[in-house]
């Protein structure tokens, strides 16, 4: 059913390299979902994120403090390692402090033509934010056209953005049906889709994504299990959703910057494109770096655990981040409050699978039970 | 192990006793503020304090950084915090300033009481007072706890107004005039919020004068750090961490100002004239990176027995200091703004402008500047070699410190990394620690 | 000129008497509860060996974590510095040496007269020591002087992921279900080890030749899984345990490298 997009997942260098073949295009790799990949998009580039491998390795130690997330010590590893070789450029936007380390490591040891640290802004419940983000997006725009040598027309921008937009549609419908009391999809295989979206061309995703929403209605051997929810920090551990999965949960819904919070909102067009761009970056569902004063993520978190009727939630994180370290407490307290029971679990590079089963079927197991009384 | 032998007098310094009577008043102000119909607020050590200081004279901050360090120098009361910060959810990693703070707060003990009708600090014998609740949060934005530290005080004692002030706009090279905008324009709206909280007209002109004060208070600091490029060095690292405070303080504060202008850098000025050494075996010299290890600085004094001085470090020199590259090429004090300030807007320009240069804000957008600004120290301040905190109670200074030491290290310096922790006692390691340095000190050749 | 070196490690005390330079007594003791007491007792067994008495040693230079617990000595040296000093004069064209001790992994760079130019130690992490090996073959019930053996027989890399040993020991019992042959959970176990070291060793940045000292480096399955991630061939020198005692006691002769 969904072998295109793990095919994508599983060759992603194999894919990327063949894309700049086939195209002669460059390739940005980027490390936060704040980027804003429509401005790479229309000026011909392709931005592929940059993820880890889950394998243990040796080489980050000079380079990044042991205090810092696992995460961004296996992002880093891969180009260490060379395995994204073939990169033209790297970016990242201002968010967390421990992923911009792997980007500063990369700029002075792996090497590129172009790195770029763009400005996002932190305050996003400012009344200014829009404005600044509009402004520092079309200096962005500019050192894009001056290091490709071409311009990125308004009608390549439209373009960007109506074939990003597609895809937010074609991912919601996607999730839309994981509502459904036997969801066609199970969270293994939306998170295989999920990073998939994150490393193809948008408009082969879309293709892809089509075809699969044809065929869904009709599936037959749909997966089935007790709804859950996944909620927290960069995410794409398929094993131990795998695992999850096979002991009798089913995930329906998540809350990840790999996940849902990449392509929840769409562009709402105006005349001035950067500005309707700036605003979609402003309004997403929010990073936990960027949730303040209000916390606004607990509405959409309680949200999403209703509308989708999750009977609990797997809360994690990657061990020693603290952006989510300082939203758990108050995530976990808010969908108690509301009924929804939760299972707390940090996660390294390989996380402990006989460890972490014996919780998820412990809780699983606890929630399972509640509808006996 | 044999000490090296004295090369330089030395003196204790004039104004230490007059800095502890600063330190303590500032703390008492800020308890006793209500009872004087004052107002008290919260911030941290990098908000714009001259801000609220147009509220009016009787308006008394508590800054959390330095507060969560007093803590940490009161070990019993600092491990009560920390265990209750811990028993409501809040893990290990974090901030250790900030889980002492909340932990002051959720078990309701005050670092300071009174004693006898005296105020002074708990370890000292007072009891300790509940925690004084603030009016307002202010705080600035460009570490990732920042903001977040208030949104959970305000949650723990039930709800005070919070603004906070986005201030990662990025790099001193790059900014430019949307940049100091969008800080000027929160700082705008910021004015709103506290006249709405407070119910106070605001003070344009109290306004003005703090941030004169400010622009005072971190040049004259880079001022007096500057001095230390003298040998002997003036000023050990260990004093400089009781005299830096002050601008972790109140900045914008008059006292503070005063006191690094007439009482600190005249004397400093007049201890590098006749060449009054901190330490006086001094033989090697080095600095340090991010806070220390606040219960264990007797490390400090542990160098000294090998003649080895730690003269500062960006941390102590910059966190608040504000330099600039001079025509020489060296760096020192940033030139104070020659400017008449004449209305709200073009105050707040000025005052932004200045600080978004600040040195320790850099490293946030590339640890590569700050890496350049650590090899200008090594080399102006004429150092042999770097110890390196890797502090694992605090994200925002340790971020990129393994980039650092590699860049001191091809720039010639030899590095001694330690791992230690500024507010959690329980991850330093005195021990290893001391023996690390007993190893380093033998490879700067001291015997 | 006699003289000695004591290594009061965290696990064992060793002590090693020179005369003129020349090794001509070791001894090795399990330091257990009443280290003093049984400092005194490697020294007395280590002088008797060498046919001297107190009188004659000319200076005793104490090392190791407990180097101020030692029953005598003129003066103390760090332990980096004395594993260096002891792998120069063992093998003088070491560049880098690796010390895994009990409880602790220490790597340095040194120039040819063992001098220090960098080094580091892997801190408050069992998982880059010999205490992990010992937490592991408890795990696998394998006795700890059979799990090197065995690891070399193992067909198959398993990953593991040894941030810490609370976790390792779980991953062990998850590849148990798993039925995963014991000889590659032993693999796996030094394969995670020496990836710690690797990546402490990384961090000062080596070059040939690479010395490896310590207990540890008696564990031959350690020895290949770290071989086979430096993409080197360490050396191992004959009672790699006693290098930092044989250091100290060179740092009491005054050498300097050279013959």
């Amino acid at each position: 059913m969904i072998e295109q997009f793990k095919e994508w997942e599983k060759n992603r260098h194999e894919y990327a390299k063949e894309w700049k073949e086939r195209t002669g295009g460059k390739v940005m790799g980027y490390f936060c979902t704040y980027v804003p990949e429509e401005i790479l998009y229309a000026a011909g580039i392709l931005p592929v994120r940059i993820l880890g491998s889950h394998e243990p390795q040796d080489v980050t130690e000079p380079h990044i403090f042991a205090m810092f997330c696992p995460f961004c010590r296996d992002c880093l590893a891969q180009g260490l390692k060379g395995r994204y070789d073939y990169l033209n450029g790297i970016i990242i936007a201002q968010s967390c402090l421990h992923i911009r380390q792997t980007f500063w490591s990369w700029e002075k040891h792996v090497g590129v033509e172009y790195s770029k640290f763009f400005i996002m802004p932190h305050k996003i419940q400012s009344k200014d934010a829009a404005e600044f983000l509009r402004g520092e997006m079309e200096d962005l725009k500019k050192e894009i056209e001056e290091w490709t040598g071409q311009e990125i027309t308004q009608e390549a921008l439209e373009n960007a953005i109506a074939v990003y937009n597609k895809n937010r549609e074609l991912m919601r419908q996607l999730y839309e049906l994981r509502k459904e009391p036997n969801p066609p999809i199970s969270g293994e295989e939306a998170m295989e889709i999920t990073m998939a979206q994150q490393m193809v061309d948008k408009a082969e995703h879309n293709k892809a994504l089509e075809e699969l929403l044809a065929k869904l209605p009709s599936r037959t051997d749909r997966p089935s299990g007790t709804r859950l929810m996944i909620v927290g920090s960069e995410d794409d551990d398929l094993t131990f959703l795998n695992m999850v999965e096979k002991c009798g949960g089913l995930f329906v819904i998540d809350d990840h910057c790999t996940g849902s919070r990449y392509f929840w909102n769409q562009v709402i067009p105006e005349e001035d494109a950067l500005m309707a761009l700036s605003k979609r970056y402003i309004n997403r569902p929010p990073c936990p770096t960027k949730d303040w004063e209000e916390r606004k993520r607990i509405p959409h978190v309680l949200k999403l655990a209703k509308e989708w009727d999750v009977a609990g939630a797997i809360i994690m994180q990657q061990k020693f981040c603290d952006p989510h370290e300082l939203d758990f407490v108050a995530i976990k307290k808010a969908l108690e409050d509301n009924g929804v029971p939760t299972l707390f679990l940090e996660f390294d590079v390989t996380v402990p699978i006989g460890q972490f089963r014996i919780r998820a079927e412990a809780f699983l197991e606890m929630i399972g039970e509640e509808d006996l009384f | 192990m044999e000490g090296a032998e004295d090369k330089y007098p030395t003196e204790p310094l004039k104004c230490w006793n007059k800095s502890k009577e600063l330190r303590l008043k500032y703390y008492q102000d800020y308890v006793e503020a209500h009872d004087k119909g004052g107002l008290r607020w919260g911030g941290g050590a990098w908000t714009f304090d001259a801000v609220p200081a147009g509220l009016g004279d009787d308006v008394y901050p508590i800054t959390s950084e330095p507060y969560g360090a007093t803590l940490a120098f009161d070990k019993e009361l600092s491990l009560e915090c920390m265990e209750a910060s811990e028993v409501k959810g809040y893990p290990r990693d974090l901030c250790s300033y900030m889980r002492n703070y909340w932990g002051s707060i959720i078990i309701d003990k005050f670092a300071f009481g009174y004693k006898d009708g005296e105020f002074m600090p708990r370890f000292a014998g007072a009891e300790p007072l509940p925690f004084p609740k603030p009016d307002f949060l202010w705080q600035d934005h460009i570490c990732c706890s920042h903001a977040k530290w208030y949104q959970v005080v305000s949650e723990l004692e039930g709800g005070i107004p919070t603004f906070s002030v986005d201030n990662a706009v990025g790099p001193a090279h790059e900014i430019n005039d949307r940049k100091i905008k969008f800080v000027v324009e929160q700082l705008k709206e910021g004015i709103g919020f506290l006249e709405k909280t407070t119910g106070r007209d605001y003070n344009d002109e109290l306004l003005y004068k703090a941030i004169r004060n400010h622009f005072v208070s971190t040049s004259k600091w880079a001022e007096i750090c500057e001095l230390n490029k003298a040998i002997p060095a003036p000023l050990d690292e260990k004093s400089i961490y009781s005299l830096y405070v002050f601008g972790t303080l109140q900045k914008a504060g008059q006292q503070v100002a005063d006191f690094y202008e007439k009482d600190l850098l005249p004397e400093i000025q007049d201890r590098v004239k006749r060449g009054i050494a901190a330490v006086p075996n001094e033989c090697f010299r080095v600095m340090s990176d991010t806070q220390p290890p606040w219960s264990f600085l007797k490390v400090f004094r542990y160098l000294e027995k090998f003649g080895c001085v730690s003269v500062g470090s960006l941390y102590t020199f910059a966190l608040i200091g504000q330099w600039e590259v001079k025509e020489d090429g060296s760096w020192g004090p940033k030139t104070i703004p020659d400017v008449e300030f004449t209305s709200r807007e073009q105050a707040l320009y000025e005052y932004v402008k200045y600080e978004l240069h600040k040195p320790e804000w850099q490293h946030f957008y590339s640890c590569h500047l700050k890496s350049d600004m650590m090899v200008r120290i090594a080399k102006e301040w004429k150092l042999d070699g770097a110890m390196l905190h890797y502090n694992r109670g605090c994200e925002g200074l340790s971020v990129g410190i393994a980039e650092n030491r590699l860049a001191l290290l091809d720039a010639g310096f030899p590095v001694m990394a330690f791992e230690g922790n500024n507010a959690d006692e329980r991850e330093f390691d005195e021990a290893r620690t001391k023996a690390k340095i007993d190893a380093f000190m033998e490879t700067l050749g001291a015997k | 000129m006699i003289t000695m070196g004591i290594d009061m490690g965290a696990k064992t005390i060793k002590v090693v008497i020179l005369k003129d330079n020349e090794i001509v007594a070791k001894s090795i003791v399990v330091a257990g509860f009443e280290v003093e007491k049984m400092a005194k007792e490697v020294i007395e067994k280590a002088m008797s060996e060498a046919g001297v008495t107190r009188g004659d040693i000319t200076k005793v230079v104490s090392t190791g974590a407990g180097d101020k617990q030692a029953p005598f000595y003129d003066e103390t040296k760090s332990v980096v510095g004395c594993d260096s000093l002891g792998a120069a004069y063992i093998h003088p064209a070491v560049r880098c040496v690796i010390d895994v001790g009990a409880e602790e992994g220490r790597g340095m760079r040194c120039d040819e007269t063992g001098k220090i130019l960098d080094f580091e130690v892997n801190e408050k992490c069992a998982a880059g020591a010999g205490a992990f090996t010992e937490a592991m073959s408890r795990a696998l019930e394998v006795p700890l002087e059979e799990l090197g053996a065995l690891s070399l027989k193992a067909t198959e890399d398993v990953p593991m992921n040894a941030q810490c040993t609370v976790f390792a020991e779980s991953e062990v019992v998850t590849m148990v279900h798993n039925n995963v042959p014991k000889e590659n959970m032993a693999k796996a176990v030094h394969d995670a080890m020496a990836s710690r070291i690797t990546s402490m060793v990384r961090k000062i940045g080596f070059e040939k030749d690479v010395v490896l000292i310590g207990g540890v480096a008696k564990n031959v399955g350690f020895v290949s899984s770290l071989n086979a991630d430096l993409e080197l061939e360490v050396i191992v020198p004959e009672d790699p345990e006693f290098v930092g005692a044989l250091g100290a006691a060179l740092a009491a002769a005054g050498w300097k490298g050279g013959a």
